[in-house]
């Protein structure tokens, strides 16, 4: 008799469970965004892998959201964001590199004909 | 058949305790580098000062799988907070990076305009080096130093008898003139006309004076500022030959250009 409240607080979180996990639509956008983003950037799945990783994760995610699998996709397209931020980052940072190394260089060619001339 | 069943089942009790096992180990490892990350760049003040907002939220998931992990059966939500945290511990990291190199570049983008500039008057140098050279040879081109500084006589061959037009062949040496004074800005020319003593005085003087700014004219249009130019006409003064001879009247006729020195002083006219 007393075990019964138990099922129905059990049944209860259960469906509370289930309920917490709607079709996450606007975390599929934010998804797409970043990697539009990191593409714009010029991050490709060849290049960096943590863009391919956010390639192969939002496409599951959109494989769970055909399933109606919501927590899958949410985990799947939320990793998949911060893959893609974090390879449009690699890759500006990548770049920031460049340009530094670029003015070095320079620098070294100035200073040397600065000797040169001297 | 009874005893293959309950080893069975005890062999399957014991395979999912030990992948649960397996799975909490997972997931407490995953928390701890979450958590190794989390630390390293909340220590950092560079990308505490440069990327704030991503170690705010590498914190906030890292704290949200650390509280998860206190429930049973969430590995796989301990692990995927983690995950995000060590996320964006990441990207924290290289935005900083990132704008680290930004703020080196621009430090170094001064440093080569600095260099730069420096190599444009070391540049500058060696021209008016090459200036020196060609003063040299403006010395040597029918210039005498004299007490009245660096004077420089364009002869009569270079004007037609009573005309004040400079001829096509003095184009030469009027190019030289005006590519040392570009090479030297500071220096000014007096442009000094003379005659013989043929021919009215009034006239002499007229024409050593048009002549003189004659040569002017042809150096303003050179691009020389005027400013930098007196023109004087001084007749048939101060003759350097005797007028007795035509050798010697061709020698009085000229056109003494008189240079400054490299300050622009210039010698008292006559």
């Amino acid at each position: 008799m007393s075990i019964r409240p138990l099922f129905a607080a059990v049944a209860v979180l259960a469906l509370a469970g289930c309920a917490t996990d709607p079709a996450p639509i606007e975390q599929m956008r934010l998804t797409e965004q970043a990697i539009t983003q990191a593409k714009a950037v010029g991050a490709t799945a060849d290049d960096v892998p943590e863009m391919k990783l956010a390639e192969t994760k939002y496409n599951r995610a959109k494989g769970n959201m055909a399933d109606e699998s919501y927590r899958n996709a949410r985990m799947r397209s939320e990793q998949a964001e911060l893959d893609a931020r974090l390879a449009e980052a690699k890759v500006l940072t990548q770049k920031s590199e460049e340009q530094v190394n670029v003015l070095n260089t320079r620098i070294v060619r100035l200073r040397k004909q600065l000797g040169d001339a001297q | 058949m009874s005893f293959k069943s309950k080893v069975l089942g005890g062999l399957i009790l014991a395979g999912c305790a030990s992948l649960y096992g397996c799975a909490g180990q997972h997931s407490e490892s995953a928390l701890q580098e979450a958590s190794a990350d989390f630390q390293k760049v909340k220590e950092d003040s560079n990308v505490l000062r440069i990327a704030p907002k991503d170690v705010i939220r590498a914190g906030e998931s890292l704290a949200r799988a650390d509280r998860l992990s206190t429930y049973w059966g969430s590995g796989s939500d301990v692990v995927h907070y983690a995950y995000l945290s060590q996320r964006y511990s990441e990207i924290a990291r290289e935005h900083t990076n990132q704008v680290l190199n930004e703020e080196r570049a621009a430090k170094l983008e001064l440093d080569r305009q600095r260099l730069q500039l420096a190599l444009r008057e070391s540049k500058l140098l060696s021209v008016q080096q090459q200036g020196k050279w060609l003063e040299e040879q403006i010395v040597a081109l029918a210039t005498t130093q004299t007490d009245r500084g660096l004077v420089m006589t364009l002869g009569d061959v270079l004007f037609d008898t009573g005309e004040a037009e400079l001829k096509n062949s003095a184009n030469r040496v009027v190019l030289k003139i005006v590519q040392f004074l570009q090479l030297n800005p500071k220096r000014v020319v007096r442009i000094e006309g003379y005659t013989d003593s043929t021919g009215g005085k009034q006239e002499n003087l007229k024409l050593s004076r048009d002549r003189a700014q004659s040569v002017a004219d042809v150096l303003m249009d050179l691009g020389i500022d005027d400013k930098r130019i007196q023109v004087e006409g001084y007749g048939d003064e101060y003759p350097v030959d005797a007028n007795a001879s035509e050798r010697g009247r061709a020698q009085n006729r000229r056109v003494e250009i008189v240079f400054s020195d490299e300050k622009g002083q210039l010698g008292a006219a006559r």
